[in-house]
């Protein structure tokens, strides 16, 4: 079964009657979209977007999934989207909402969400009240006000595909999937119904056969097993290269990826468990968590996946996640976990510097 | 508490160092008031007498910082934090970014920031977060020894880089962080995120009080609100002065004065200080003086100074006759005194701590902007683009082609950062400004 491709994605919700919004990163409500018959498709630095009329519009400081997902929206196939949804992650996402909003005012609708940068009772209440002003937006949009069994069932939905998410990123057997296969299925989620990725996650990879697993490179030189971190890893030939040194992906902390691994949720109140839902991923620098959290949770994904090495793999300009990176290299190389981190400016080939680095990282570790 | 901290603080502090101040001060005033009394024909005032004072205030507020450890509770704080119930906690303040905005004033933010940068903190991070990463790791004291937090305190509504800045200061000091978290503004505030304010407020109080070992007393939180209240409309007054023409303070001044509204907002001597800085501004109308000798045009700035190359700027601009008038970043810490109520100190914190400048939208700077530039009859506005300020700086071309096209006041992007001069071309600079500077003498 082939991975459909954004267009298609697209194309099949219009014929569903489903409008579609483009999403911003990172954390959002995907099943109260689903249930206003809206299609979340999400904007991560497109590599094969112009970011000239990006450009126009943001400093050259601004990371590129500020400045390409703009040209997306402006100049690119994101002027039919018929709406945008902004979360606020950062102070870069932060001023392209309102830049959107303000300035550039866009025929679509521009909705914002801002998560809480806590796990305390008062964010959980905050999120909860600010999924509701979400829904009301929606509504106010799409003409759809949900029930609760709708609502519920749209959440039930998504969660199955959460535990599908896990599945590939959790459970890792470098032999089930190749890590380009893997993180195309994964970074399907970005834009797939959840249906269809429930589908498409059974069809390549049943939970039986992940369960047994396989030595991969039978015969071969056992590849060096990273995690790998970052935002998002475009362009998608950084796993085509890690593998061809001699490496592979068995873990990762991608924002896109394994930190949005949220928990199954229960209770009566669908806005609640959306709350809950999003409050339960793994530490998150976006979100706040204390950093000593974060390198625990690194190192114990690091020691369950049998992952020699952290490369993070970032986006250019990323603050949240370059404070961070210090004091997590320190923790885990007092675990005798080397870590690399090396930044990209989005485009559809990778720098040979940076290629270079990775390998000679990748041969440390052999 | 221990008592050779107690015996040095009142020695240190109480006894030698606050009478060298006083000293300090009155000599300060001394060389000031002899400037003003040569002949003129300078194309900048002679400085404010007042500074003087702020100056001795602040090294006063460093000193008593100094030497503080084992005698009062220390806490660090943001510069938009709501530090009222700190203050009434007795709790000593210290801005990292105060004290990075002075290493930058200095040139000695730089050496900070390569001490952070060797330690793995990324060139492309704030200037005033490196600054002091760099100061804390490298326990270099490079204006004064900073004694070590028992507190952190970080409201989010300046920017997100000052929670990822402080969860690293709390993951080395191994001290409480309380987070305030103030969702950004978009639109209007809205019931939900005020009662979210208002709920992380009245929840830092116990952690605080713990800290501090005390009891909060609410008709001290008054008393400290009423005095931070009463200082920001001073502070606003004396900004509000540079409508008149000549303006007789620039920017700079603000920049300059804004240590004691910032650091010490809360405290008597700080309402002192600003009504004697009113009343000397206010000798300037009266006797026609401007900060600018031959005051000819008359500009807005936006965001963040310079701090490195405030001087060689004011020269520059005030040999062309050009003034610069306000600053929305000095307004910042007067706007909101009106929201500020004594009677309902957290009720009334949440609603100010939501509205900064900075926690507002894009459109939100744009419209101070407007009304900015027509109070303070600017003929044109420079928008510092600085590198280290995002939530200040992304937004800035959209504001500038405003300015420019739908209000029609000039309007340029000036390439910089706060603290780091590595990331700024004097050259480059002063040739921009130059021509900025005809383009406005072009229309008159």
């Amino acid at each position: 079964m082939q991975i459909p491709t954004r267009t298609d994605a697209i194309a099949i919700a219009r014929q569903r009657g489903d409008r579609i919004a483009g999403v911003l990163p990172i954390h959002y409500p995907r099943a109260l979209l689903r249930a206003h018959g809206v299609q979340p498709i999400e904007i991560w630095a497109p590599p094969r977007q112009d970011p000239t009329a990006g450009n126009a519009q943001f400093q050259a400081y601004a990371c590129a999934i500020v400045r390409h997902g703009a040209a997306l929206l402006l100049d690119g196939p994101g002027r039919d989207v018929d709406l945008i949804l902004v979360p606020h992650t950062c102070d870069a996402l932060q001023g392209l909402g309102s830049v959107l909003l303000d300035f550039i005012k866009p025929r679509q609708p521009v909705l914002t969400l801002y998560h809480p940068r806590g796990r305390r009772q008062a964010d959980r209440l905050f999120l909860e009240r600010e999924l509701r002003r979400l829904g009301d937006r929606l509504q106010a949009v799409t003409g759809r006000q949900p029930g609760d069994a709708e609502l519920h069932a749209a959440i039930d939905t998504e969660e199955a595909a959460n535990e599908r998410l896990a599945r590939l990123c959790l459970r890792q057997s470098p032999a089930a999937l190749s890590d380009r296969e893997r993180y195309t299925l994964v970074r399907s989620r970005e834009y797939l119904p959840a249906e269809t990725f429930i589908t498409l996650v059974d069809a390549r990879l049943p939970e039986r056969q992940e369960e047994a697993g396989r030595p991969a490179h039978d015969g071969a030189r056992r590849p060096v097993r990273l995690m790998l971190g970052g935002i998002v890893p475009e362009p998608m030939s950084v796993f085509d290269a890690i593998n061809g040194m001699g490496a592979a992906v068995v873990a990762d902390d991608l924002a896109c990826g394994s930190r949005r691994l949220y928990k199954r949720t229960r209770g009566p109140d669908p806005y609640a468990r959306l709350a809950d839902s999003l409050m339960s991923g793994p530490p998150d620098p976006t979100l706040g968590s204390p950093i000593a959290e974060r390198a625990e949770y690194l190192t114990t994904r690091m020691r369950e996946s049998g992952a020699r090495g952290l490369l993070v793999y970032d986006v250019k300009f990323c603050e949240p996640e370059l404070f961070d990176l210090p004091q997590l290299r320190d923790r885990l190389s007092a675990e005798r976990l080397p870590m690399l981190h090396v930044e990209f400016e989005t485009a559809t080939t990778i720098a040979q510097q940076t290629l270079n680095r990775i390998e000679a990282f990748v041969e440390m570790l052999q | 508490m221990n008592l050779p901290a107690q015996l040095s603080y009142a020695v240190g502090y109480g006894l030698v160092g606050k009478a060298a101040l006083w000293r300090q001060r009155r000599k300060d005033e001394r060389a000031i008031l002899a400037r003003m009394r040569q002949p003129s024909g300078q194309l900048l005032a002679p400085p404010l007498l007042s500074s003087a004072r702020m100056k001795e205030l602040m090294s006063r507020h460093y000193l008593q910082a100094r030497y503080a450890t084992g005698v009062r509770k220390v806490a660090w704080v943001t510069s938009g934090a709501p530090v009222e119930i700190l203050q009434a906690l007795g709790f000593l303040l210290i801005y990292p970014e105060n004290h990075a905005a002075l290493c930058g004033a200095r040139r000695k933010a730089v050496d900070m920031c390569v001490e952070a940068e060797h330690a793995g903190y990324s060139r492309d991070l704030c200037s005033y977060a490196r600054t002091d990463i760099g100061t804390v790791i490298s326990g270099k004291a490079p204006i004064t020894r900073i004694p070590k937090p028992d507190l952190l305190l970080c409201c989010t509504n300046i920017c997100q880089t000052v929670l990822y800045w402080y969860r690293v200061l709390a993951h080395h000091f191994k001290v409480p962080l309380i987070v305030i978290d103030t969702p950004f503004l978009f639109e209007e505030a809205q019931a939900h995120q005020i009662d979210f304010v208002k709920q992380q407020l009245e929840e830092a109080i116990p952690v605080a009080e713990q800290v501090a070992g005390r009891t909060l007393s609410f008709p001290t939180l008054k008393d400290v609100v009423h005095a931070g209240k009463r200082a920001s409309e001073l502070w606003l007054e004396v900004l509000n002065r540079a409508q008149h023409r000549p303006a007789p303070i620039t920017a700079f001044d603000g920049f300059t004065n804004m240590g004691p509204i910032v650091d010490l907002r809360g405290e008597p001597e700080t309402i002192r200080f600003y009504e004697t800085l009113l009343a000397e501004v206010d000798r300037r109308i009266e006797t026609g003086v401007g900060a600018v000798a031959n005051e000819r045009m008359r500009v807005l700035w936006d965001n963040l100074p310079i701090w490195y190359r405030m001087g060689w700027l004011s020269g520059l601009l005030a040999q062309r006759g050009v003034s610069i008038v306000a600053s929305d970043y000095t307004y910042a810490w007067g706007e909101l005194a009106p929201m500020m109520d004594p009677d309902r100190p957290i009720e009334s914190a949440a609603r100010v701590y939501l509205h900064p400048i900075l926690n507002r939208s894009t459109g939100n700077k744009l419209h101070s902007m407007r009304r900015m530039a027509k109070d303070f009859q600017c003929d044109g506005v420079i928008l510092h683009s600085d590198r280290s300020c995002k939530p200040y700086s992304l937004g800035q071309i959209a504001q500038r082609d405003w300015l420019a096209n739908e209000v029609g006041v000039p309007a340029f992007l000036l390439e910089a950062d706060h603290s780091d001069s590595r990331a700024f071309s004097e050259e480059q600079a002063g040739n921009r400004l130059e021509a900025f500077i005809e383009l406005m003498e072009a229309r008159g």
